[in-house]
């Protein structure tokens, strides 16, 4: 492709745009024609294809992290109102 | 009465990378085994019970701590979710999921709580701030390449998120951001990438719309990005 069509097309949509769109555009809530203007831009411009991987990765990495499990600290009294609602009157 | 206490027994901790590869309970609270779930509680399961607070707790109490001022007050409004969830079970319609219902309660609990200690100020400022995605300076600002990236972002090459996470440095950076986000960015991102939650569900929950909950989700993944890149360029060793 000629450079100056290159141009052209990275500039149907700026980069400042496709970052903004990143997650919708990963989550697949755009558009056909945005997520085709998208496409074509990352297709193309390193600096987006990075910035839109690396927040793939900060929502794997979250997913990851989120594997905890909390308990509360008064969980017995908890435990105790989900007992006690089965013997109110 | 069902004795069975094994979810109780693990005291809550970050998972480590050496057991990383263990994947957290699934407890099926969408759909039709919400109404198995929802039987098994209103029948008085105390083992459905704990499932359920076990697997939601870390959740709500990260959720409470965007609208309240600290933990403890956070761990109160948690444990008022949960008593109303209880004394709620018989009234519980099932016109939304369980969960769905759990974390309406919560958000309306703890902005009220929120409110009443005069914290809202700080969100309603929030909520017109600017819509730039990080540091606009990173974009030009004007002439032919305007909103085109100056200082493109660095690739993060062969980090992959096992990676990153191995190191207790950047898992503390990740949730001090993660901690940071304002109330309105926070509930989306535990939503939607922690719990997992699907987009309708969590703007039924939220009560904004799609597009609303895409730039929230947005701005709040993007300042963790931040505080990875920040981390990273930190390992970098000096030139
Ligand atoms: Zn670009």
């Amino acid at each position: 492709m000629a450079q100056e069509e290159r141009d052209q097309v990275v500039a149907e949509i700026t980069c400042h745009e496709v970052a903004q769109w990143a997650s919708a555009y990963l989550e697949e809530h755009v558009g056909d024609e945005r997520k085709r203007q998208i496409a074509v831009h990352l297709a193309m411009c390193a600096g987006c294809e990075t910035y839109v991987k690396q927040i793939a990765t900060v929502r794997d990495m979250i997913r990851q992290l989120s594997q905890v499990e909390d308990v509360p600290s008064n969980m017995g009294r908890l435990r105790q109102a989900f007992v006690d609602r089965l013997n109110r009157p | 009465m069902n004795v069975d206490a094994s979810p109780l027994t693990k005291s809550a901790r970050y998972r480590n990378s050496a057991d990383r590869t263990a994947v957290s309970c699934q407890l099926p609270t969408e759909g039709k085994s919400d109404n198995v779930l929802l039987a098994r509680l209103r029948q008085g399961d105390e083992g459905a019970f704990a499932e359920l607070v076990t697997h939601h707790h870390s959740a709500l109490i990260r959720m409470a701590m965007g609208h309240v001022a600290n933990r403890e007050v956070a761990e109160e409004v948690v444990q008022e979710t949960w008593m109303a969830v209880i004394t709620g079970l018989d009234r519980f319609e099932g016109r939304s999921s369980l969960r769905t219902w759990i974390f309406g309660i919560l958000i309306h609990k703890a902005k009220d709580r929120g409110v009443r200690e005069k914290r809202h100020v700080t969100f309603s400022s929030f909520e017109g701030a600017s819509d730039e995605v990080g540091d606009p300076s990173r974009f030009h600002q004007s002439g032919k390449w305007v909103g085109h990236w100056a200082l493109p972002p660095q690739p993060w090459d062969d980090q992959t998120p096992e990676k990153i996470l191995a190191s207790q440095q950047a898992v503390n950076a990740i949730n001090r951001a993660i901690e940071s986000l304002p109330g309105t960015l926070k509930n989306v991102l535990i939503l939607r990438d922690v719990e997992g939650v699907e987009a309708k569900e969590a703007c039924e929950i939220l009560k904004i719309t799609e597009t609303n909950l895409y730039v929230r989700l947005h701005r709040a993944r993007e300042r963790v990005r931040q505080a990875v890149e920040v981390y990273l360029a930190g390992q970098q060793p000096a030139l």
